[in-house]
């Protein structure tokens, strides 16, 4: 089973499925070693112009349904969830200006995206995280202008990207309704990048501080109103989260079609140990379990896709495929027994990939707080 | 210039294929028709030559009607219109049957354009039934000359120089045009379709030529009898030789052959 998508999409699929068995799966080994973010497989995605799939076909985009395009998402996130996370981390950076932006900006993000270049989103500050009302960067006006100051975090696509979408306070003692959202294109002044984390997982994708020091931007970068940033963060999360389900279940899927093989494979006590019905229990369970996620991540994508209240399922997907990839890439890797602990193989790669799905974009505990608001509502 | 390239629908070279158990009938089912590896080098090397000299690619296929999508995935990495050549009295036509509807549906396209094919790609040969002999006949038909295993091309003021890989290694062949090159696997790999002309070839129309629509063309009857289908034999184990030193593996490894009357 598999999301049910468009025959352009189908065409497409072969494309992506081809592109990433034959020039990121393997490479990406190497680079989830090293940790080096590879150039040139991001080059060649961009030739491919993969990283135009969530740009709006009146911006340029190929104006497929958000389920088309999660399933070329999880083709990406069976060969590397790193690289799957810096396509998709850039259409979050594009999220915030496709919400609250006008006209000029929208256009501005999309050519960007268009001719080759990766957004990204900075909200968490090392002590805003869970609590993003808790950042400190501030903006100030000055005259036709704001300036801004501030440490980001975590930022994914930070040191890659062609432009931000920054939360900043324009007014401190207003708490969330004092924070705003702005536009910045890479090289502006003042804007710089710092530290660059040494991940657990998803090593082919960047991420690191983005630094703000006096960065004067010009008044008209400012998206949406001043004081409405934390809502343009919180509905660009809401958007986000069934993306990175999405990605999680592609991880699900590629640990149980590793140990689907290995199990076939791999002989003892005269026969396959696929054969053993324990370890086929191993398997319908994560068939189930990801087939779950999918289709829950299907339907939080067209609920959006309808304009749709979504809150409370993109939350459900996002927290219920990041568990699952967890349970099943360990199930994967004890399935595979000693060999699945060697980094020999591929199994142990997709755990410390699927952890940090449970993380960002809102922690699993966050997200249990979305679904519990959205569920039992105001009392 | 205008460049035509000449590809066919196969099925997929990378899964192994059988026969059905009991009958000499290939199975194909579950496997996916792809364009023949060698015509989509021959795109990708047309595709660069008119990116150097500007001009226009076409592609066609003889065959069924479903052998659209193999002229769609071209539309998307190169080619600029494409055409299916299909009718039912084509069916079993074989490769010099092939040629010459080809060579009609060429001069039937000419016509209608006004303006002949300047050079006529194909590739070397078919990775489903490997007869290799389509360039060459195509040529003949034509009336052109042909380089068969291209493997690089370019522009020249008298026509094209080609590099033909050969046996021992390379050769140069200069050529006036038209002609009809066949390409090997080139230093380069085909790109990738990106995701615009892959959406832009989903919309463009491919045509499909039927019988009527070319001049009196006869393919005839095949000139080739299949006379038993079967799959390859299984290569049996070989020898490993491992004494205890390399020189001593070495005379065993000739003592064997010698003794197999292989040397």
């Amino acid at each position: 089973m598999s999301y049910l998508i468009s025959e352009a999409a189908q065409d497409l699929l072969g494309d992506v499925k081809d592109f990433c068995e034959n020039e990121v799966k393997e490479p990406c080994k190497e680079f989830d070693r090293s940790g080096e973010w590879p150039k040139e497989i991001y080059d060649q995605a961009i030739e491919m112009q993969l990283q135009t799939l969530e740009v709006p076909e009146e911006y340029g985009g190929p104006g497929l349904s958000r389920v088309d395009v999660a399933a070329l998402f999880e083709e990406m996130a069976k060969a590397d969830a790193g690289f799957a996370t810096t396509i998709s981390a850039s259409g979050l950076g594009m999220k915030p200006v496709l919400i609250a932006g006008n006209e000029a900006q929208k256009k501005r993000a999309c050519q960007l995206i268009m001719d080759g270049g990766f957004g990204a989103f900075c909200l968490t500050e090392p002590g805003a995280g869970s609590d993003a009302s808790a950042g400190k960067t501030t903006a100030v006006k000055d005259g036709d202008s704001y300036i801004l100051n501030g440490r980001k975090c975590f930022i994914t696509n930070g040191g890659v990207a062609s432009f931000y979408c920054v939360t900043a306070m324009t007014d401190k003692s207003a708490g969330v309704k004092g924070m705003s959202m702005f536009f910045i294109e890479a090289g502006t002044p003042g804007l710089s990048t710092g530290h660059e984390e040494d991940k657990m997982g998803i090593r082919t994708s960047n991420t690191c501080d983005v630094v703000l020091d006096d960065c004067r931007i010009p008044a008209s970068n400012l998206l949406g109103a001043e004081g409405q940033g934390f809502t343009i963060a919180m509905k660009t999360l809401d958007q986000a989260r069934a993306w990175m389900g999405c990605i999680a279940t592609g991880i699900a899927q590629r640990a149980m079609e590793e140990a689907i093989a290995y199990g076939k494979e791999r002989v003892q006590f005269g026969k396959p140990i696929l054969k053993n019905q324990a370890l086929q229990f191993k398997v319908a369970d994560m068939a189930i379990k990801i087939e779950t996620a999918r289709q829950m991540v299907a339907h939080a994508l067209t609920l959006m896709d309808q304009g749709l209240p979504c809150s409370k399922e993109s939350a459900i997907a996002k927290c219920y495929a990041s568990d699952i990839a967890m349970e099943v890439a360990s199930e994967a890797i004890q399935m595979f027994g000693g060999y699945g602990y060697s980094r020999e193989y591929p199994v142990e790669k997709l755990l410390r990939d699927a952890k940090i799905f449970q993380i960002f974009e809102g922690t699993n505990e966050v997200q249990r707080i979305v679904v519990a608001n959205n569920t039992i509502g105001k009392f | 210039m205008e460049i035509l390239v000449c590809l066919k629908q196969v099925p997929d070279d990378s899964v192994e294929i059988h026969l059905k158990p009991g009958t000499e009938e290939v199975n194909l089912d579950g496997v996916t028709p792809v364009v023949n590896a060698f015509d989509t080098y021959a795109l990708e090397m047309a595709t660069r030559l008119k990116e150097a000299v500007g001009g226009s690619i076409t592609a066609i296929t003889v065959g069924p009607e479903k052998a659209r999508d193999a002229v769609k995935t071209c539309l998307a990495v190169g080619a600029n219109q494409g055409y299916v050549i299909s009718d039912p009295t084509f069916e079993d036509a074989d490769t010099l049957g092939r040629s010459k509807i080809l060579a009609a549906a060429i001069r039937k396209l000419e016509a209608d354009a006004g303006k002949p094919f300047d050079l006529i790609f194909c590739g070397r040969e078919a990775t489903d039934r490997a007869s290799g002999q389509l360039g060459p006949q195509l040529a003949e038909a034509l009336g052109t000359g042909v380089i068969v295993d291209l493997v690089d091309i370019e522009q020249t003021d008298a026509g094209i120089c080609a590099k033909q890989e050969t046996e021992e290694g390379y050769r140069k062949v200069e050529s006036a045009l038209p002609c009809v090159v066949t390409v090997n696997k080139p230093a380069y790999d085909p790109r990738y379709p990106t995701i615009k002309s892959k959406m832009a070839a989903r919309k463009m129309a491919i045509p499909v030529l039927s019988a009527a629509d070319l001049d009196s063309v006869e393919p005839g009857k095949p000139t080739a009898h299949v006379v038993k289908v079967f799959e390859p034999a299984k290569r049996q184990a070989g020898v490993k030789i491992n004494e205890e030193t390399a020189a001593e593996s070495a005379i065993k490894a000739v003592d064997m052959m010698a003794a197999a009357k292989l040397l």
